[in-house]
């Protein structure tokens, strides 16, 4: 019996802005509780809401980036709930006219190699706040501080065969998203938050599988983990003979397993219906291809690009491009004169060390295509440079004078090297006589010492013709 | 008389007028306030005028409870636009009157405070849900005073009480800090003892409000130069609105009307408007859906009466405070709100309904379509009735509007004039405009009021 | 087609309305009253697609993102039936599972 699994996510990510989604107060993090707040997003009797320009911006560029049609028209919606920390007992969002629908992304698969995952619809909506349940016994604590922040809300058609898949469609998300400019997407800050919905069905039927909804993951290693537990769990209640039932799953990083939530006296009726108090959002075609001309080169783009003119394998480039301050920062390093397939590397070790640590760039590109350079016409052996490296790194600088200063130059100067040879050639007549009786692989031995010797300053190219030169006389 | 006196004797006629129960909250304090602000600075366009605000507006100063339990002692902290405005524009905010609980009702039976008693006869409602308002203006307490609209709830108080009573066009004057209801309704809209008064008020809190999505972009209506005479105007006269079963005071009054609107030179003609019939029972399904869900975020977590002890979680308390905290008018709106909103309702009701509301909206603008002025109905059926005549009843409770309700679904001004008394009681007329022709509206009504006197018997 | 008090106690819990059981008779007989008198739409032969009416502006107007709230005259303390070093509070969740 072999199973297939369906996945298809639903991704919330916060809109880069600078205010609410429906009033003036700042999208700020970490502020003391309740104290961003205005009569609109307490929702106190009288307010009204007013829509955030910036938001419908970013959310229109979103979609764009994802191949999506942006509807020309689309409604905001109320979605009917108690909770206590939804001011209105409604949220505002969009329903059955959303902004955008039908789009398409490209991800790596780690077992189906480069596929494209439908999007079924992106649309606008405000965020609830937050409530924290165990931080007064017996009580629950409610911070509206986040209440009405503008969110997208990203669904995908339920194309995802494996919870590995479903992690890669993330990372190619998060990628598109940061890079179209629409928010910092960071799970950490809940900025991103993702729920999944798996079922499984045996290979070959075409009917869908009653779903699960997968929640509360904060990473995405812990969606992969997360999705695999339900997965597993889902096959071994079928293969038992039992059936699932439609069930809101929690998962638990600690124990890496999902549980079901309380159950439910009756599923939710949302009594969706358009907010009379939003009249229709309008989106002017020029107005939308101004938004299309503001977004940069996308991923796939960059990644086909950087193959085709740096001559780089895609690999390389994926890596790259994986972030935008990465793939600028390799392009001005060959701009600066460094080979570009030496340059992918540099940038792949040693800058990406130095990037996943401090999340900055220290070594200015200048310096680094520099440093390439004296590495590729021999002044620096590569470890040399590794070091002028993490120098400049740490200290600063300008890559030749480190270098002179520690006294990394390589020697090239024939007569210093003609001196460290025949020292090494006086100090070994045993090896030198079996050289010249036939034995040449004794010339790697030779070069060694000659390294050796000059404390590796010697430029092994330029010691080899000398050190041959001096065996054949 | 000095802003002072003015005051000081605002606070005189609203004690004198206690018995009426029109007010939920005034002070002398809070008048020596508003005279004091209005004097310290230029005095705008009106003049220090007193104005009374319904209780559904929000002001700083003074609460506002919606006459219900639910809101009993809150005071917003921030204040209406339409507040701002009209103090801006001089006007002195003399007291909150009392209303129906959250603006549903008809008769001003259902606040949570006692009813308010008519003017005139105090066995007799003075209409709702603006019913507080109408009383105050009509006792001579105030010149003017704010009421809002979401199916009549000015229009038809005006009648009963013998006041003029102006809703502008949907739009005209912005809803931030009118505690929604029907938001695709709700209109703030004035009383005053004459036109002139009402216009300026209604100029004075007009105009595009960027807080407002569904403002008009447009600047504040200038006051409109009254009109001399009607001549020129084709005035319809709409036959489903004068029906055989009129009251015969409502009847002689419009006969009478309707002679001195052609002496002042107007054309009449009968138009018809279609689906004047379900104009009622498609108010009685939007306004209740929307307010489902205005009426969710009183769960009394942000806001709210004080917290009974021992509830054991939070559902509980929405149960307790929603529970205890509505009338049961509130509550039956919100029950069939909730209803036809729900899954396997949806198109059944509120989706029919709205497509019923494009139709409605449709009749009144084919007949202006063809060169009609204004429209001139009754804007009730009969005059003031009974406290108490249509409590047990709700449906007959909705039929109050059966005149004014559909001017609400298509968005348009409308007002009431006294046009005379039917036994003493006032008859109101109803002015129906084009969309976004309040200006005219008045202008024409003004003309009108000259015309007519308001206390003579019509029989 | 009468509406049966459990159909009006499900709604009532859908607007968490709590329900007296003395109310229930009369409630339910209103409720049907109202329903009845307002499904004469629902009596009408379908019709073409119309769109919804809505009066106003046709496009909502967009709001510059720039920090500027509607200011409080009272912090959200003093309006609180409850409030905890500045939070608000309420009884514990059981029953209810967050969204």
């Amino acid at each position: 019996m072999t199973w297939e699994t369906v996945i298809g996510l639903e991704v919330h990510v916060q809109l880069g802005t600078r205010t609410k989604m429906f009033c003036g107060c700042a999208a700020l993090y970490g502020e003391d509780p309740n104290t961003n707040v205005c009569p609109v997003c307490l929702g106190l009797p009288g307010a009204l809401p007013a829509p955030n320009a910036e938001a419908i911006a970013l959310g229109t560029r979103a979609a764009l980036a994802l191949n999506c049609t942006v509807h020309p028209v689309s409604i905001f919606a109320r979605k009917n709930y108690f909770y206590p920390d939804l001011p209105k007992g409604y949220q505002i969002s969009q329903f059955d006219r959303p902004l955008a629908t039908g789009g398409r992304l490209v991800i790596e698969s780690p077992e189906r190699g480069t596929l494209e995952v439908g999007i079924t619809r992106l649309h606008l909506e405000e965020d609830a706040g937050k409530s924290i349940h165990d931080r007064f016994p017996g009580l629950t604590a409610v911070d509206l501080n986040r209440a009405g922040v503008p969110l997208a809300e990203i669904v995908s058609e339920p194309d995802l065969r494996s919870p590995g898949e479903a992690r890669a469609y993330l990372t190619a998300l998060k990628q598109v998203l940061v890079y179209a400019g629409a928010g910092d997407c960071s799970m950490e800050k809940g900025h991103l938050r993702v729920d999944g919905n798996i079922s499984v069905r045996r290979r070959g039927e075409t009917r869908l599988g009653t779903k699960t909804e997968v929640k509360n993951v904060n990473s995405f290693a812990n969606i992969e983990r997360a999705l695999i537990s339900e997965r597993d769990r889902q096959i071994a209640l079928l293969e038992a003979g039992g059936r699932v039932t439609q069930v809101t799953m929690l998962f638990n990083a600690a124990s890496g397993q999902v549980r079901p939530m309380r159950s439910k006296e009756e599923s939710h009726d949302y009594r969706y219906f358009p907010d009379p108090d939003l009249p229709p959002l309008v989106l002017p075609p020029e107005w939308v291809e101004t938004q299309r001309q503001a977004l940069p080169e996308l991923p796939g783009a960059k990644i086909a690009r950087l193959e085709s003119q740096y001559g780089l394998p895609g690999y390389d480039a994926r890596v790259l491009a994986g972030e935008v301050a990465l793939a600028d920062y390799y392009e001005a390093t060959v701009a600066a004169g460094a080979d570009p397939k030496a340059a992918a590397n540099w940038v792949m070790t040693e800058v990406m060390t130095a990037w996943n640590e401090t999340g900055s760039l220290p070594v200015p590109a200048a310096s680094l295509g520099a440093l390439i350079t004296l590495v590729k016409d021999g002044t620096l052996s590569l470890q040399a440079a590794k070091k002028v490296f993490a120098e400049v790194r740490s200290s600063g600088g300008e890559p030749r004078g480190v270098a002179e200063r520690l006294g990394l130059i390589q020697v090239r100067d024939e007569s210093a090297l003609e001196e460290w040879v025949d020292a090494v050639v006086a100090a070994h007549p045993d090896e030198v006589a079996r050289y010249r009786a036939g034995e040449t692989k004794l010339v790697g031995f030779l070069v060694g010492q000659i390294m050796k010797r000059s404390q590796g300053k010697a430029d092994p190219k330029g010691v080899q013709p000398v050190l041959l030169r001096r065996l054949q006389s | 008389m000095s802003l002072r006196a003015l005051g000081a004797d605002t606070a005189a006629r609203l004690r004198a007028a206690e018995s009426l129960n029109a007010v939920l909250h005034w002070s002398e304090a809070h008048l020596e306030h508003e005279a004091a602000r209005l004097e310290a600075g230029p005095l705008g366009p009106l003049g220090g005028m007193p104005v009374a605000v319904k209780d559904n507006i929000v002001t700083l100063d003074l609460p506002t409870t919606c006459a219900s339990r639910i809101l009993e002692g809150y005071v917003s902290p921030y204040e209406a636009t339409a507040i701002r405005r009209l103090r801006a524009a001089g006007g002195m905010v003399a007291a909150k009157t009392n209303l129906d609980e959250f603006a549903m009702g008809s008769s001003t039976e259902h606040s949570a405070f006692g009813r308010v008693h008519h003017p005139l006869d105090p066995a007799l409602v003075p209409g709702g849900s603006s019913g507080g308002s109408g009383a105050l203006v009509a006792a001579g307490v105030v010149p003017a005073a704010l009421g809002s609209e979401t199916g009549g709830s000015v229009r038809q108080p005006a009648a009963f009480c013998g006041v003029v009573g102006v809703k502008p066009s949907y739009g005209r004057v912005s809803r931030f800090g009118l505690v929604a209801f029907g938001s695709s309704l709700d209109c703030i809209s004035v009383f005053g003892r004459t036109v002139s008064d009402a216009a300026r008020v209604l100029s004075a809190i007009s105009g595009e409000d960027p807080r407002d999505a569904t403002t008009l972009a447009e600047p504040p209506m200038p006051v409109p130069e009254p009109r001399a005479d009607l001549k020129g105007l084709t005035i319809g006269l709409p036959k489903e609105y004068f029906p055989p079963d009129l009251d015969p005071g409502v009847r002689a009054g419009m006969d009478r009307a309707i002679a001195r609107i052609r002496d002042l030179g107007a054309r009449t003609v009968e138009v018809s408007l279609p689906h004047s019939p379900y104009a009622v029972p498609t108010y009685y399904i939007l306004a209740p859906a929307e307010a489902s869900a205005n009426l969710a975020r009183y769960d009394g977590v942000r806001y709210g009466p004080p917290r009974p002890a021992g509830l054991p979680d939070v559902r509980a308390l929405y149960q307790a405070t929603r529970g205890h905290g509505f009338g049961p008018e509130v509550r039956r709106r919100i029950l069939i709100g909730t209803y036809v909103l729900s899954a396997g309702y949806y198109e059944a009701y509120y989706g029919k309904a709205q497509r019923m509301r494009a139709r409605i909206a449709d009749d009144f603008s084919q007949v202006f379509a063809t060169g009609i002025d204004l429209l001139f109905t009754p804007t009730t059926p009969t005059p003031a009735f009974r406290a108490g005549e249509k409590t047990e009843d709700p449906v007959q409770m909705y039929l109050a509007d059966i005149f004014v309700c559909a001017v609400s679904l298509a968005g348009l001004p409308g007002m009431s004039l006294p046009i005379g008394r039917s036994g003493g009681l006032p008859i109101g007329g109803q002015l129906i405009a084009p969309y976004g022709a309040d200006g005219p509206m008045l202008a024409a009504a003004a003309a009108l009021e000259r015309g007519l006197d308001p206390t003579e018997e019509v029989r | 087609m009468r509406i049966s008090p459990d159909e009006v106690l499900k709604v009532a819990r859908l607007a968490e309305l709590a329900v007296a059981e003395a109310d229930l008779p009369t409630l339910v007989r209103q409720f049907n009253d109202i329903v009845g008198y307002v499904a004469q739409l629902d009596a009408l032969p379908p019709e073409g697609d119309i769109t919804p009416f809505a009066s106003g502006p046709a496009a909502v107007r967009w709001r510059p993102d720039v920090v500027g709230p509607e200011p409080l005259v009272l912090p959200p303390a003093a309006l609180a039936p409850a409030f905890r070093n500045g939070f608000f509070v309420v009884p514990r969740l059981a029953s209810m599972e967050p969204e």
